[in-house]
């Protein structure tokens, strides 16, 4: 009985004036600046009319990936989805996301670079509010007035920066750090070695001279010229960053608010040279945008457009730009004063300028999964550069293979 | 109608999914395929690995849970100690704290720079910094020692209860006799905490071997290289970052039959459900 009360009670309260309106619900992963500017905008959107009710809900990217395949394939889950342009291979593959186009004409995309509109196929699927999700050289300008072009330089300079300072014998300040777990962080240093994750004929292709030599350069930052810690995770490089215990981290796009609320004197700049190749290191590149559940019912069409169109519109990406400094990719934003004239944003479209695009293969997760374990050995010494690169070969062919029982 | 829908309906899906191509490719049009996944679970040397980690990482956690479980009671159950609710506290507050909160802070406290492990073994022990959780073997005893961190106080608990109903009269008649405290507690208090124990060992084996929280977290998703997974770490990792349905079904299966067959072995063995008195 008391149970009943109780669930009788919830679903009354479940009603309120939003109850009359069209529901919208956006998963996404916008991380916490950039998380508030779409709150923000979400809440001046409900408060303008009475026919739609956007509701927003934070997930973790890897959280929401899972958790929105297994919701759509059910039937259920958001009606929209916002993430990077990579999850689409795998919405794609599953037939989770319904393509773009059934619900926009040319010149809704037309608003758009093409680089802002993630393609597969015949159809599109992503419409972007930013270009990037980049790793790029963020250096702290107190320890480091002019970045450098290339790694020389930078090692140069970087056994200098790298010191004890308070005479204890142990180091309280690197030149430089980043993740070392993830390989996502590790592309950067491949494709300046000129490698990258598939080969000509769309095959990965890991086990190469660029993989050895770029792992084995960063063991050289680590173990011959000592100007980056031991070991890294995500968190502990962003600590020591933030404490200033770092000089310069890679590190992207959702990070940089970040060090702006805390105060930090930072610059952006290309992730160095690599003196042998003279290439870049070169990041992965991909739009993040909105993509729109399989099982949005026709009825929510005209609402979903609208809350898409208010989302990618070009006062949102400048507002995003001018606080985030992600790159925008409505034409008309692009063309604002104040996108132009923001200097971290400039910088962060010169590293963009030398980025690759992410590849739309549903492999590409193995490709993560596989390189991550003997990324992770060779950095603890447990394995060569040499044999790190056929591990990371052999481990992606098995979880490649694996995947099609 | 709830049991139905939260524990038959799940399992019986389960095992029809393990006999399924259930994957990132067939996820909507995914068919009966009979034991292919089953043959390519136990066939895999990796799975024969993990059931051995998987073991090890049971046994130790168990014994050491038990061990300082029972320990810690017997101690709080003698009449010097003082301050007896607070000591109970004090040993409760592990169990107390969300497990992810204790799980990230131990991984914290493991870094090998930064770390408040290495910093004691490093600076008041004089010996050299342990690569927590970059290597294999180490990493695995972290996630083991954060694990016996947080299991002991269950133990405790229980045990605390055992000691509490033992009539007091059973050891007034053997310090009659003359007995040592050693000899009290072989023949009085391990045989009367044994029908309050031996379920509690056995909720503690099955709860420490899909245990998937302290792995997953302490290692960051079975760091390094995938060498810190226990099988239901490996079953989460293959079904929703792998999106290996079919072939993370059949190995939760395998790991249903494993538990199920130890659970009523143990109990017929150590007669847990009769009565003591």
């Amino acid at each position: 009985m008391l149970l009943t009360v109780v669930v009788v009670g919830v679903l009354l309260g479940c009603g309120g004036p939003e109850s009359d309106r069209t529901r919208i619900r956006i998963w996404h992963q916008k991380l916490t600046v950039e998380r508030l500017i779409l709150e923000d905008a979400v809440a001046a959107y409900n408060a303008d009319q009475d026919s739609v009710f956007v509701e927003t809900l934070y997930k973790e990217n890897e959280e929401l990936r899972n958790l929105f395949v297994t919701a759509a394939v059910g039937g259920q889950g958001p009606e929209l989805v916002y993430g990077p342009a990579d999850n689409v291979a795998l919405y794609a593959a599953t037939e989770t996301i319904r393509p773009l186009d059934d619900l926009f004409g040319p010149e809704f995309f037309d608003q758009f670079e093409e680089d802002g509109r993630v393609e597969l196929g015949d159809s599109t699927w992503i419409i972007g509010d930013q270009i990037g999700n980049h790793l790029a050289l963020v250096y702290n300008r107190e320890l480091i007035p002019s970045p450098p072009e290339t790694f020389s330089e930078f090692i140069k300079m970087g056994e200098k920066l790298t010191a004890d300072t308070d005479g204890d014998g142990q180091i309280d300040r690197y030149a430089l750090t980043w993740n070392y777990t993830e390989p996502y962080f590790f592309i950067p240093f491949l494709t300046g070695f000129g490698g990258w994750v598939y080969d000509d004929e769309g095959q990965p292709s890991l086990d190469t001279d660029a993989t050895v030599k770029a792992i084995q350069f960063i063991l050289d930052l680590r173990d011959k010229y000592k100007i980056i810690p031991r070991e890294g995770d995500y968190d502990i490089a962003n600590l020591l960053f933030m404490d200033g215990r770092a000089a310069a981290i890679i590190n992207g796009p959702w990070s940089w608010s970040g060090y702006e609320e805390a105060g930090l004197d930072f610059g952006l700049a290309r992730i160095p040279k690599m003196d042998e190749t003279g290439l870049w290191s070169s990041p992965m590149v991909a739009v993040k945008g909105y993509a729109v559940n399989v099982n949005l019912p026709d009825r929510k069409i005209p609402a979903v457009r609208d809350v898409i169109e208010m989302l990618t519109s070009a006062k949102m990406q400048v507002k995003m730009a001018s606080r985030l400094a992600t790159t925008p990719v409505n034409k008309a934003a692009l063309r604002d004063s104040t996108v132009l004239q923001n200097e971290l944003l400039q910088e962060s479209t010169r590293q963009i300028e030398v980025g690759r695009r992410m590849p739309l293969e549903p492999s590409l997760r193995q490709i993560w999964d596989g390189a991550r374990g003997p990324y992770q050995l060779v950095m603890n010494g447990s394995v060569t550069a040499e044999e790190a690169a056929r591990m990371m070969q052999e481990k992606i062919e098995k979880l490649i293979a694996d995947t099609f029982l | 109608v709830i049991v139905v829908a939260v524990v038959a309906y799940p399992f019986f899906y389960n095992v029809v999914l393990s006999f399924s191509n259930a994957n990132i490719y067939h996820l909507r049009d995914w068919k009966i395929i009979g034991l292919a996944q089953y043959v390519a679970v136990l066939s895999d040397p990796i799975f024969w690995n993990i059931l051995w980690k998987t073991i090890i990482w049971t046994v130790v956690n168990v014994v050491f849970h038990v061990g300082l479980g029972v320990f810690l009671a017997v101690v709080l159950n003698q009449h010097f100690v003082v301050g007896k609710p607070a000591w109970r506290t004090l040993f409760i507050l592990p169990w107390a704290i969300p497990q992810y909160i204790t799980a990230l802070t131990w991984r914290g406290m493991f870094n090998y720079e930064y770390g408040a492990i290495n910093l004691l073994i490093t600076q008041y022990l004089n010996l050299p910094a342990v690569e927590w959780l970059r290597s294999p073997f180490e990493a695995f005893v972290a996630v083991i020692l954060t694990n016996i961190w947080l299991g002991f106080p269950f133990m405790m608990v229980i045990a605390l209860g055992g000691l509490q109903s033992i009539p007091g009269e059973l050891y007034e008649a053997a310090d009659v006799d003359g007995a040592s405290e050693w000899r009290k507690f072989w023949t009085i208090t391990a045989p009367l905490l044994k029908p309050v124990m031996i379920p509690a060992i056995t909720l503690g084996v099955v709860w420490t071997f899909n245990n998937i929280n302290i792995v997953w977290l302490v290692s960051n998703t079975g760091e390094p290289n995938d060498q810190t997974h226990i099988l239901v770490s490996y079953v989460y990792k293959a079904a929703f970052n792998m999106y290996r349905f079919g072939w993370a079904a059949a190995l939760s299966m395998v790991i249903f039959g494993i538990l199920f067959v130890f659970t009523q072995i143990f109990l017929r063995r150590t007669r847990a459900t009769e009565a003591v008195y």
